[in-house]
């Protein structure tokens, strides 16, 4: 039982926030949302981005670790 | 009598009192002292002390509309400080944090170069002791590397105010611009304390190696102090605007990566300097309400997220991600402040961070700044990643945690709920926050395409992170250490340095034998001093001979 307590909030967690996010691009289409610059106008392009961004960030980090990442005691020695 | 008593002088004299203090009373009386600065507050604006000394006129204590906000928040994260230490009896400790919180409320009230000079190093001085009493090898040798480049950036503002005094024949803090040789200089001075692109190493290296309480003190003031100097001479300097959108994109990289999450904050504190940046950069009353805006709910939500993880180390022994996990079941409390905490810097609607970083991006928007407009969106996806999600998630998710550990005592709960509350009542009330600003704008955050438009941008961040995990993407932690930009002074320069040194060791060793032996009849002694041990002296401190050197040609050349 112990064992489930994360993961079981994880799941649920999951289905809660997609169904914020599938609200939240529904309500793209139910108004016009206003933006500084036209294309972000586009529908769910905040949330295009946010994905994207995210996703860029973690893997590019992840690569970079290739040429940042040392030893712990790097400093030590 | 107190009208005139300059902001923090009082905390700072209480704190050389706190030893005479017994034990009980000392946090009561650094609280009081607090207190009592904090009247100041009511003074109004206007010049209320100067002094005439050596020719030169210091304005030792004056206040407007840029210095209120800032003292007002200085105080309350000296108060948040001390309340989080209660249970702390580190007297070294103590009395650093409360003598570094009044000289940087003193720092604030200084209407010249000179006396911002004193107040600069002031800070410099008081808080290196509390990056030493992290108490390990590794905090004392970077509080060394830390009080280098804290007294540089001094020694760089003092160069800058001299220079200005010599060809201005005026000392007293104005608008600057890159134009002069002495804008450079202080431009450079703030730009150190401000952790700008490629001078920020001694933040992530010094802030995660202080002790459970002393990061919060350290997170709140020299960065923000710099900030707030930034926004009085350099408004409107086009080259802020790059720096910051830099110091906003860059540091995310390296926070996904890093194992220890204190040091995760200080990337992500780097990225936060950064939105406050821009906004001095492009100098319009929105952009500079926008920094300092930032400025005041960055601290408090910073401080809580140290705070958070001060909880964690205390009780757990180790803030690294990949000892960590599943700590929300026995530190509750401390994982909702957590939560709270990470949703205000992430800028979720009703939360501080929203309200402010909307004021930089929507002056951003109105000058139709499109590039940095989406680094600055860009990064606030990192900023949620990060501090957002990465925090809390590797401290008290991520995985079931096998030994149990306590919940954090109760002056941290109390501590972290109040920032915790501030932090939502900012969100919910942003018209009191929007009071206290230095230019009276009329704005409206939650309007309903801002408030749409954000939550797209987290909740599909969110997803994608989901994602990540599901797919095991994710970068797992790893024990590890990643390279930032003090790795120039730490592994280049000696890297260079201690076999050029040993280099001309070596030769003037052998010039010193020759010497020695042509006069080795007349003057036998002086072989003495050929010796090698006499190299072993030189090389360790030949960091600083190479920094002074520097400081010495860049003198040289501006006079030339």
């Amino acid at each position: 039982m112990k064992k489930n307590d994360l993961k079981s909030m994880g799941k649920s967690f999951t289905k809660y926030i997609l169904i914020i996010g599938a609200l939240l691009i529904l309500l793209d289409f139910t108004f016009h949302r206003h933006e500084y610059f036209s294309f972000a106008e586009i529908y769910g392009f905040p949330a295009f981005f946010g994905f994207v961004s995210f996703v860029f960030i973690v893997l590019l980090g992840k690569w970079l670790r290739k040429f940042l990442m040392r030893k712990e005691d790097y400093y030590d020695q | 009598m107190i009208s005139n008593f300059i902001p923090g002088l009082i905390m700072i004299i209480t704190s050389f009192l706190l030893p005479i203090i017994p034990q009980y009373f000392r946090h009561p009386a650094m609280l009081l002292s607090v207190g009592l600065s904090a009247l100041s507050l009511f003074n109004g604006y206007g010049t209320f002390l100067e002094w005439d000394i050596l020719g030169l006129n210091l304005i030792l204590y004056q206040s407007d509309s840029l210095t209120l906000p800032f003292a007002i928040i200085f105080h309350i994260a000296a108060i948040l400080v001390i309340i989080f230490s209660w249970h702390s009896k580190n007297l070294m400790e103590h009395m650093a944090t409360l003598a570094y919180a009044g000289s940087a409320i003193g720092a604030l009230h200084a209407g010249d170069f000179f006396s911002l000079f004193i107040w600069w190093e002031a800070t410099a001085l008081t808080s290196v002791f509390i990056v030493f009493a992290g108490n390990t090898n590794a905090a004392k040798d970077a509080a060394m590397r830390y009080l280098i480049i804290q007294v540089s950036s001094g020694v760089l503002l003092l160069i800058g105010a001299c220079l200005m005094l010599y060809q201005t024949g005026n000392h007293n803090l104005a608008v600057l611009d890159l134009k002069t040789n002495f804008g450079i200089f202080i431009f450079i001075a703030f730009g150190i304390k401000a952790a700008f692109p490629l001078l920020n190493g001694w933040l992530q290296d010094s802030y995660p190696e202080s002790s459970v309480t002393g990061t919060v003190a350290l997170s709140a003031f020299t960065t923000k102090l710099a900030i707030y100097a930034l926004a009085r001479t350099f408004p409107g300097t086009d080259s802020l605007i790059w720096i910051g959108a830099i110091m906003t994109a860059f540091p995310v990289f390296f926070a996904v990566i890093e194992n220890d999450l204190r040091r995760v904050l200080s990337f992500s504190l780097n990225n936060q300097l950064g939105f406050m940046v821009v906004g001095i950069g492009i100098g319009t009353e929105l952009s500079l309400n926008g920094t300092v805006a930032h400025a005041f709910v960055h601290i408090i939500y910073k401080a809580l997220l140290f705070m958070s993880m001060g909880a964690v180390l205390y009780r757990a022994g180790t803030t690294k991600a990949s000892e960590l996990g599943g700590l929300y079941k026995y530190m509750p409390f401390t994982t909702i402040f957590c939560i709270i905490g990470a949703m205000s810097i992430s800028a979720f609607p009703l939360f501080s961070g929203f309200v402010a970083k909307s004021l930089i991006m929507s002056s951003l928007g109105g000058m139709g700044m499109v590039l940095i407009y989406f680094i600055l969106f860009f990064a606030s996806a990192g900023v949620l990643e990060h501090s957002g999600i990465k925090i809390p998630y590797f401290a008290f998710f991520a995985h079931e945690r096998k030994n149990k550990v306590k919940e954090a005592p109760i002056n941290m709960l109390i501590a972290m709920g109040i920032a915790a509350f501030l932090c939502i009542a900012i969100g919910v009330f942003p018209k009191y926050l929007y009071q206290i600003l230095p230019y009276a704008v009329e704005y409206q955050p939650y309007t309903l395409d801002h408030v749409i438009s954000q939550l797209q941008l987290l909740v599909f961040a969110i997803i994608a992170f989901l994602f990540l995990v599901k797919f095991k993407l994710y970068p797992s932690e790893i024990r590890s250490t990643v390279l930032n930009s003090d790795w120039f002074y730490r592994k280049m320069l000696p890297g260079i340095g201690k076999p050029l040194f040993k280099k001309i060791g070596l030769l003037t060793d052998s010039l010193y034998k020759n010497l020695g032996l042509s006069f080795k009849q007349v003057l036998s002694k002086s072989y003495k001093f050929s010796n090698l041990s006499y190299i072993k002296v030189t090389t360790p401190s030949f960091a600083g001979t190479i920094l002074i050197s520097i400081l010495f040609i860049m003198l040289v050349i501006v006079l030339v």
